[in-house]
């Protein structure tokens, strides 16, 4: 499920007043306030905003991971929420990766197997799917921890499987959710460093949210968020990070 | 049951409560802890409530099955016996009424509150002429003083009224019952073998005096001596003296050895002369006691299998439940909370969990111990469809709700409080970052040098167990010699190996010791099993751990396929394989619980197979087993039960004749045996062959020729196994062919030196010959037992056998009615083998269904288990989720893993059952000789697996669907 190469007209995705409310407790709080956004293909988009204003739920109404309570999403012209939850979830598999902060690794899983999950639920058969997985961890530059569980790698392994994994099956469009929150600087860099390198040489669509203002001044593109509702959205020339 | 052990139980019990409550009075943030742990997490202690309610539920379901038969065997006694302590009895009417002179003295005793004198014979009674006519071949004939009877030990004799008249007779509802008789009615006595008819007066209950020793009929005093006069033969009624202790039904049993202490010194020389002291009541009670406890500790021992599921239940909710709070645990080590302060800590929880599920357990226990009794009610109905059967009374008793209280509260709080130490031994800092333990942590040097030492001691034990053919120690030393060894192993060698090598050696060990040491189970002891069955099942699952990688590459095409089935497999697979403790820990509950219901199958079809065999060993060619009253024998026998209307139908008959015996210095059995001493003629080894266990092979090549030495030679006996036996199994048996003993008539002193020829593979032909129903049987020839015991020797019985095509029921009932006056009773033995196998195979059903409980709780443990495992892994089944596993392959992933564990449980214990078996039937020479092929009831195990499989998988559709409900933008708990 090659997505990366596709030059389609138009936006990979749009939002258009994507609403969604929490209810705690007779409690309501709009996390998203009517809000558009365009993500074009080949950009970085990094969200930032301050703690409370809506960034993650962004990410996870935006990639279908959560319902929204209005508007509409559409990726590569599918609206997300016209979808039943089994074709949404197909839909993401061939078209999603993900980056968690907290790495969100299957524990039992060794780094191969944590990063032919993708290909083997988009049915691709197992050993061309372990050749691509361990392509993908040379790639990123653990080919000599491929057989290593989670709890044997460091903090900045661990992320480094995750992102292989979010870009296994070459995805559309990979959402990733405060990628460096958890490394330490040095870390951090190498990990922007593989994702800007990712989407300048493969074109990969990628849209993180951070608080750092190191990683979302590198994006190409940063959109900043403030109460729920988009506040700017920035073209920038992308910082020269490279692993 | 089992008040003996009530103060130790007791004691531990306010021991651990007082310990629990002085920590948690002194540690206030321990208590605060463990309080708010509890109120906070409540499905978890709910959980760990329910992992060992089921415990103590079967412990008193156990202990309640051992109260009911005591107490129903006490009331049955009580109602027999009622008011009667002691039975003075006398060999002729003479020394009887000499006796009873003699015990005159003692009625002003205050330990005595009544003595009667009675006369009692054996009778044929009978209702009506023609077809319609009722018999009854074997009743009590008393004659009685009524008026002294009424005032028998105080209100309870149970006969009182009018004294019946001249030609009339009291009779109790049990005869009336019989012969459809009512007052009014007249009856037909077949007294020393000459018709006398009486007209009933009233019928009475069967109780006290009216009950006592299977008499039904009561006659005035002095009608017995006359019939017998008037018959002319020397046959005269026994002369009993009954007496009464002070304290009435129930009480007067206390004083029952002082009573006869007196009584013996009364009689003075009649004691030497055949007058006899017995204590009936006090015999009967003691033997309900030992019969309650045997039947409750066979409960138990059943049980233990699943109160071990139980143990490992707990153990595996209290690790998930200390995994979950590791994080917790690290920040309270971390601010300084010593490792002591944890384990009291959750120690204290776990003495809220003991209690409140000990309370809870022994409500279940109630129940449990109610629905067991109901079934084996109905069993023993059918055990005494012969010999009046015993009613089963639901019983508890207080001893044994505080006994099974104790037990499962002791039993849970070890657990946690074991579990407890080892869960609080956490690294500070994977704890606080939630990491996975460290896993294999190399053993201090003193534990290695420690455990090594232990090693050495389990191994001497182990020698001197093996050589000696110990059950518990051949299977239990070796297996704690080797795992002791592992610790240092482990230094030397890579772990698995260590592991893999150990528990195959344990393995080979647990089947292979009954082949090396045949003998090993011969003290009949349950507790071997037990030992055999943990250390089986242990090692198996230590093996399956350590090797599981090597099992699932038979899965391999499956789990590599890309599809959703593929890829729940893979999950399902991997889990297991990564939590080898927990997985190991379900595994053994499994294990264990199917281990021993397909073992219990399995032997329950060998013993089914062998129904032919048996019969053929009762039989011993014979078909028909005929007692008749001594008072009025059958003249010529084998004359007249072959030819007349017999003819064609009873091709042989074997007479028998009948003393009672008493036997002594038999090797392993010190005090006196009571014993039925069968005289028979040379005919009883020509018409047919009673099969012998073992035989002295210098009188014979073959079992008929050790027969024929026997019954023509008065030197020579043949005993059967259960000679001298309290309730052991035939391993007990301590006397061989070849030894020697000393046979003795009780009446006359006369002893004769004896030798045995032979041991008898069975003796239900011989069991209860005659009147003399009260020892096992010692056969000798019929001119040897007439010339030791001369008048005391009574011919009473036969054996017949039949022509082939001939059916010994129709034959039995004819035999019945046609000699009536003779009290025939006709005995199929067939019918009487069979019945006890139905009731053999009703009672293995019984404690399969007792011992299924252990499964529910291996199937409610392997549901809490996947309850924890979806909240443990919401996370990552929200990672699945999001990179687009569908709902429904998460489903099938949980339960996929849920069936994995459960059938490798399932299947191994089946498997270990069915080797084990098969090791036991190979090592079994009786089973060997009788060349029958190994049984395996494959149905009813593939019933067992199927539903044990299917009930898994229903504990696991509920988690499973939650698993699947998880959405994963809330499991990712991704938020601002």
């Amino acid at each position: 499920m090659d997505h990366t190469d596709d030059h389609q007209p138009g936006p990979l995705l749009v939002a258009e007043q994507v609403r969604k409310v929490y209810r705690t407790g007779g409690v309501e709080v709009e996390a998203l306030s009517g809000l558009d956004l365009a993500v074009r293909r080949g950009e970085l988009v990094a969200v930032m905003g301050p703690s409370g204003s809506g960034k993650t739920t962004l990410l996870n109404c935006l990639s279908g991971l959560d319902d929204v309570d209005g508007g509409r999403v559409l990726v590569e012209g599918r609206d997300l929420f016209a979808m039943s939850d089994a074709r949404r979830t197909s839909h993401r598999a061939r078209t999603m990766g993900f980056i968690f902060q907290s790495f969100n690794l299957i524990p039992v899983f060794t780094a191969a197997e944590n990063v032919e999950l993708p290909l083997l639920l988009n049915g691709v058969p197992a050993k061309p799917a372990r050749a691509t997985a361990v392509r993908m961890l040379e790639r990123v530059g653990l080919g000599h921890r491929v057989a290593h569980r989670p709890g044997e790698l460091s903090g900045g392994e661990q992320q480094r499987v995750t992102i292989a994994r979010a870009l296994a099956a070459r995805p559309a469009i990979v959402w990733a959710d405060e990628p460096t929150g958890n490394l330490d600087t040095q870390m951090a860099d190498q990990v922007i460093g593989l994702l800007h390198e990712l989407n300048r040489q493969e074109g990969q669509t990628i849209v993180l949210v951070t608080h750092d203002p190191g990683v979302g001044g590198s994006a190409g593109r940063l959109v900043r968020m403030r109460d729920g509702r988009l506040v700017g959205d920035e073209q920038r020339r992308p910082a020269r990070i490279g692993v | 049951m089992y008040s003996n052990l009530t103060p130790v139980l007791v004691g531990l019990l306010a021991a651990a409560v007082l310990a629990t409550a002085a920590i948690a009075l002194r540690g206030p943030v321990v208590r605060r802890l463990a309080l708010r742990q509890i109120s906070r997490r409540r499905v978890e202690a709910a959980l760990v409530v329910t992992g060992s309610v089921l415990g103590t539920a079967i412990i008193v379901g156990s202990l309640i099955v051992g109260d009911t038969l005591d107490f129903s065997v006490r009331q049955t006694a009580y109602q027999r016996l009622g008011v009667i302590d002691e039975v003075v009895s006398s060999s002729t009417p003479a020394q009887g009424q000499q006796a009873a002179e003699r015990l005159a003295g003692l009625r002003a005793d205050p330990d005595v509150d009544g003595i009667l004198t009675v006369r009692q014979t054996a009778a044929a009674v009978a209702k009506g002429d023609g077809p319609g006519r009722k018999g009854e071949p074997r009743a009590g004939v008393l004659e009685v003083d009524f008026a002294a009877a009424a005032a028998f030990g105080g209100s309870g004799s149970g006969l009182t009224g009018p004294q019946p008249g001249p030609g009339q007779v009291v009779i109790n509802d049990q005869l009336a019952g019989a012969l459809d008789a009512r007052a009014g009615d007249t009856l037909t006595f077949y007294l020393y073998g000459r018709s006398t008819t009486a007209r009933v007066a009233r019928v009475v209950p069967t109780q006290g005096l009216a009950g006592y020793g299977g008499s039904g009929a009561f006659f005035a005093p002095g009608t017995l001596l006359a019939a017998a006069q008037e018959a002319g033969g020397r046959a005269r009624p026994e002369t009993l003296t009954l007496v009464s202790n002070a304290g009435g039904v129930e009480g007067g049993n206390a004083a029952s050895d002082r009573v006869a202490a007196k009584l013996r010194a009364a009689l003075g020389p009649l004691t030497s002369q055949g007058t006899e002291v017995d204590k009936p009541k006090q015999e009967v009670l003691e033997e309900a006691r030992q019969a309650g406890d045997e039947l409750g500790s066979l409960f138990l021992f059943i049980g233990s299998f699943a109160i071990i599921a139980g143990v490992l239940l707990l153990v595996n909710v209290f690790v998930m439940l200390a995994e979950e709070r590791k994080p917790e645990l690290g920040m309270l080590r971390a601010v300084g909370m010593r490792r002591g302060r944890l384990v009291r800590g959750f120690v204290v929880e776990g003495a809220v969990y003991a209690l409140v599920a000990a309370s809870l357990g022994v409500l279940a226990g109630l129940g449990v111990g109610r629905v067991v009794v109901e079934v084996a009610a109905r069993i023993f109905a059918s055990f005494g469809e012969d010999d009046g059967g015993l009613d089963l009374v639901f019983s508890v008793t207080p001893t044994s709700l505080v006994n099974g209280f104790a037990m499962g509260f002791l039993i849970a709080f070890a657990t946690v409080a074991l579990t407890s130490i080892r869960i609080s031994r956490v690294n500070i800092i994977a704890a606080i970052r939630d990491l996975p333990g460290e896993g294999g942590r190399r053993l201090k040097r003193r534990w290695v040098v420690a455990s090594t030492l232990a090693a050495a001691g389990f191994g001497a034990a182990a020698w001197v167990a093996v050589a000696r053919s110990q059950g518990v120690g051949s299977y239990l030393y070796p297996a704690l010699a080797t795992l002791a060894l592992c610790p240092l192993l482990v230094r030397l060698l890579p772990r698995r190996a260590v592991y893999t090598a150990t528990s195959l050696a344990v393995l080979g060990w647990g089947l292979g010791a009954n082949t090396v040491r045949p003998r090993v189970f011969d003290d009949g002891s349950t507790t071997t099993f037990i030992v055999l069955g943990v250390v089986l099942t242990f090692s198996a699952v230590l093996l399956v751990s350590q090797n599981q990688e090597l099992l699932l590459r038979l899965f391999r095409p499956l789990v590599r396929r890309p599809t959703a089935s593929g890829l729940a497999a893979r999950l399902a697979m991997a889990y297991p394989l990564a939590r080898r403790f927990r997985t190991g820990a379900i595994l053994i509950m499994y294990g264990l619980v199917v281990f021993t219901l397909v073992l219990i199958t399995v032997l329950g079809s060998v013993i089914d197979a062998g129904v032919d065999r048996a019969v053929a060993n009762a039989a011993g060619g014979y078909a028909i087993r005929v007692d008749y009253n001594p008072a009025a024998p059958l003249t010529d026998p084998a004359g007249r039960l072959v030819g007349g209307r017999f003819a064609g139908r009873v091709q042989g008959v074997a007479p028998l004749s009948a003393a009672e015996g008493r036997v002594t210095g038999l090797p392993g059995l010190p005090k006196p045996i009571d014993s039925t001493v069968v005289g028979a003629t040379p005919a009883l080894a020509e018409q047919g062959l009673f099969p012998l266990d073992e035989r002295l092979d210098r009188l014979g090549r073959d079992d008929r020729a050790v027969w024929r030495a026997v019954l023509a030679d008065p030197r020579y006996v043949i005993l059967d196994q259960y000679l001298g036996q309290t309730g052991a199994g035939p391993g007990a048996v301590t006397y061989r062919a070849g030894d020697a003993l000393t046979l003795t008539d009780p009446r006359t002193g006369k002893a004769e030196r004896k030798v045995i020829a032979g041991i008898l593979a069975d003796d239900t032909a011989f069991d209860g010959i005659g009147e003399h129903s009260f020892g096992s049987a010692l056969i000798t020839s019929a001119r040897g037992l007439r010339e030791q015991f001369g008048g005391g020797a009574e011919a009473s019985a036969a054996l017949l056998r039949l022509a082939p095509g001939a059916s010994d029921q129709a034959l039995a009932a004819d035999l019945q009615g046609e000699f009536l006056a003779n009290s025939l009773v006709a005995t199929r033995i067939r019918h009487l083998v069979e019945l006890d196998y139905a009731a053999n195979r009703s009672f293995f059903r019984l404690l399969q269904g007792f011992l299924a409980l252990g499964l529910v709780i291996g199937i409610a443990g392997l549901g809490v288990v996947m309850v924890r495992a979806v909240r443990e892994r919401r996370r990552s089944v929200g990672v699945l989720r999001a990179l687009g596993f569908p709902a429904s392959t998460v489903r099938r992933a949980f339960l996929l893993e849920s069936s994995f564990i459960a059938l490798e449980g399932i299947l191994l214990g089946a498997g270990l059952a069915i080797v084990t078996s098969y090791l036991l039937f190979k090592n079994d020479d009786e089973l060997q000789a009788a060349g029958s092929a190994f049984p395996v009831p494959w149905l009813s195990i593939a019933v067992l697996v199927a539903v044990t499989a299917v009930a898994s998988l229903a504990a696991t559709a509920w988690p499973a669907r939650q698993a699947a409900k998880i959405r994963p933008a809330v499991a990712l708990r991704i938020a601002d």
